[in-house]
């Protein structure tokens, strides 16, 4: 796993406009007080103006201004992207590579977990439980982070498990180090590349999944999210309004998903050498050399062919 | 012999998912902070409620006794199909399910059968025709397509066909007191179906696209197509079926995978087109806190999840000769 990923990304236009577009709405959500006057939770005294100088965006049922909620509804989903990313990810690599490392009935009993995790439906649970708890956005994050891990946790003990058997892990070992400290300076800059691509998996779907429950209505209420604004807005098609706050809204969603997802799926082709070859041939040479390497054990390499490939259409949908 | 280990690993993994469910289901109104009842039927219902009924209903759920006992008595109810009842709907609350099964089954089954179709017929020729045109064209719509949040494509659908261009119904699945019956029937349920099926299927394709696309494309190097080519098969046969056919293994995974975002797709679909189906009822169900209506919804979702995705181990095993001869 030595890829130069930044070498890798930066002539691959689909990285480079989620990058382009992720990176635009940081900024948003950044300095959302400087490019608004108003405060998302003000009453601005006229409810469903159109859209004019005062109010970029008209104001909505509540007399809110739309452009400034839009703003601020950028800060919680990339907040909680960000700290799902973080969370979910921190999880699978602890697990999974303390599980590759110790073995034994550990193992076992987290992949039995890991198991049921994955066969679960998730988003189904999580209305269940959001349902009880309408989480805050602190309890939002945490419930998100506990259920994303599973997937990625996989992952990286099939990685380290091939990783451990490497020459300079065996050296280490018998320099003394511990698992921790293998574990520190070893394996996570080994499998770093894959760290990004999961945590961008995780990001995105924490902001479905934070949009999508707010569009259900079962969140926190205080919470300013692009997911609860559709579901205000959802109600009011048969008026104007739909063009400056419906709209608006979910194309804002959308293209934070799509740049997070355009950014999964070029990380992903940039990791894997078989995708890297087929999308970018610089020569027979290359095909004809990897035919002869996999194509004695044809069964091993189909297996490994789905994997990948199971992981990419989850790039899509969620 | 690892798979063997691996596939009956699986059956047990959906009991074990099945269990975590109940358990969920059990543990969660009684977690919530006061008396139980009414952390079960929600503060609304226990307004309309007689004392008889609930003497009764602590009866039934053993509310009195010990967390054992009450344990019990909630399996025993679940095993005689007893889900509750729902105030807000007045009826039992798997009569009230029953009632919105239907629609949810026509359009989620309709739109897997789609964007099957649709996603293989696309990948193979997309694959077949790797780099020209159509293919790039097709993969960057349908990734685009995948990206977009399920429901805020159903939101566009609605807001170009149905409201800006008045070709579709706005909401529900019948027009109400229309009297209508034989073909114009038929006629007016598709026109109400037209465009939640098209959202489903739009956000359903791309994967299965992709998914098949990538499998021909490495196909097409196999030496069995070389031979195929060589025995004088028609563009026509080699594309369906010999790459297609090879295309369906992974195919049939991914439907396992596909069908949980299937459900709940259907489920934020519903309640964008108004759609009279289980989506909807839990959107009425959560925003009325009418629990015991929306813990039978989702356990009835989760079951079907876990069915179908045993359902897809099985099928698996007899598509691909080289799973099942591994026993």
């Amino acid at each position: 796993m030595h890829t130069d990923l930044c070498h890798e990304i930066r002539h691959d236009w689909m990285a480079l406009l989620g990058i382009l577009v992720m990176g635009l709405i940081l900024l948003m959500a950044i300095f959302a007080p400087l490019l608004s006057p108003y405060s998302p939770s003000d009453y601005t005294g006229r409810i469903f103006s159109p859209p004019s100088l005062d109010h970029l965006l008209g104001t909505d049922s509540m007399g809110q201004d739309i452009w400034t909620r839009l703003l601020f509804g950028a800060r919680t989903s990339l907040l909680v992207a960000a700290s799902v990313a973080l969370f979910a990810s921190s999880l699978s690599v602890f697990i999974g590579a303390s599980c590759a490392l110790v073995g034994g009935l550990y193992d076992r009993f987290w992949m039995r977990v890991v198991d049921v995790m994955i066969s679960l439906p998730t988003i189904i649970v999580m209305i269940l439980i959001a349902a009880y708890f309408r989480p805050s956005l602190p309890l939002l994050i945490l419930l998100i982070s506990a259920f994303s891990w599973s997937g990625g946790a996989r992952i990286v003990r099939s990685q380290v498990l091939t990783l451990k058997e490497r020459m300079h892990i065996y050296a280490a070992r018998t320099f003394g180090a511990d698992p921790w400290h293998i574990l520190k300076t070893h394996i996570v800059p080994d499998i770093s590349p894959i760290i990004a691509s999961l945590m961008i998996h995780d990001a995105r779907r924490a902001v479905f999944m934070e949009a999508g429950l707010a569009f259900l209505g079962v969140s926190d209420p205080l919470i300013i999210s692009w997911g609860k604004m559709m579901h205000q807005a959802l109600a009011f098609t048969y008026l104007d309004v739909w063009k400056w706050w419906l709209l608006p809204t979910g194309i804002l969603l959308s293209l934070t998903l799509v740049s997070l997802s355009f950014l999964g799926v070029s990380l992903e082709a940039a990791m894997d050498p078989r995708l890297y070859r087929h999308e970018r041939e610089h020569g027979r040479e290359h095909d004809r050399c990897y035919e002869d390497v996999n194509g004695q054990d044809y069964g091993n390499e189909r297996e490994e062919h789905e994997n990948g490939e199971i992981g990419l259409s989850e790039a899509g949908g969620c | 012999m690892q798979d063997n280990k691996s596939r009956r690993g699986g059956v047990f993994s959906y009991l074990l998912a099945l269990l975590v469910i109940f358990a969920l289901n059990f543990i969660l109104p009684r977690m919530m902070p006061g008396d139980p009842l009414h952390a079960i039927y929600g503060d609304e219902a226990l307004v309309a409620m007689t004392p008889q009924m609930e003497a009764h209903l602590i009866e039934l759920f053993a509310l009195d006794k010990s967390w054992s006992e009450q344990m019990v008595a909630y399996v025993l109810a679940l095993l005689q199909g007893n889900l509750g009842f729902s105030y807000y709907y007045k009826d039992e609350v798997s009569a009230v399910i029953m009632g919105a099964l239907p629609w949810t089954l026509l359009l989620v089954g309709l739109s897997l059968l789609i964007a099957t179709a649709l996603g293989v017929i696309l990948g193979i020729e997309s694959g077949y025709r790797r780099r020209e045109r159509l293919d790039r064209g097709l993969l960057a719509g349908l990734m685009l397509l995948a990206g977009l949040p399920d429901f805020f494509l159903g939101i566009l659908l609605l807001l170009i066909f149905g409201v800006s261009l008045h070709l579709f119904p706005l909401s529900g699945a019948l027009t109400p007191y229309s009297g209508l019956e034989g073909l114009p029937l038929v006629v007016d349920i598709a026109r109400h179906l037209f465009l939640p099926l098209a959202a489903l299927v739009l956000v359903d394709v791309g994967g299965i696209y992709l998914l098949t696309r990538n499998t021909v494309v490495t196909i097409l190097k196999e030496g069995f197509m070389l031979t195929a080519r060589a025995k004088g098969c028609s563009e026509f046969c080699l594309r369906y079926s010999h790459a297609g056919r090879n295309a369906l293994l992974p195919v049939t995974t991914a439907t396992g995978l596909r069908i949980p975002q299937l459900i709940t797709g259907a489920l934020f679909i519903e309640i964008v087109f108004s759609y009279p189906g289980l989506g909807l009822m839990l959107r009425t169900a959560l925003d009325a806190r009418d629990y015991p209506l929306i813990q039978g919804i989702l356990l009835l979702a989760t079951i079907t999840v876990l069915t179908a995705n045993l359902i897809v181990d099985h099928i698996y095993k007899r598509l691909d000769p080289r799973v099942r001869y591994a026993y």
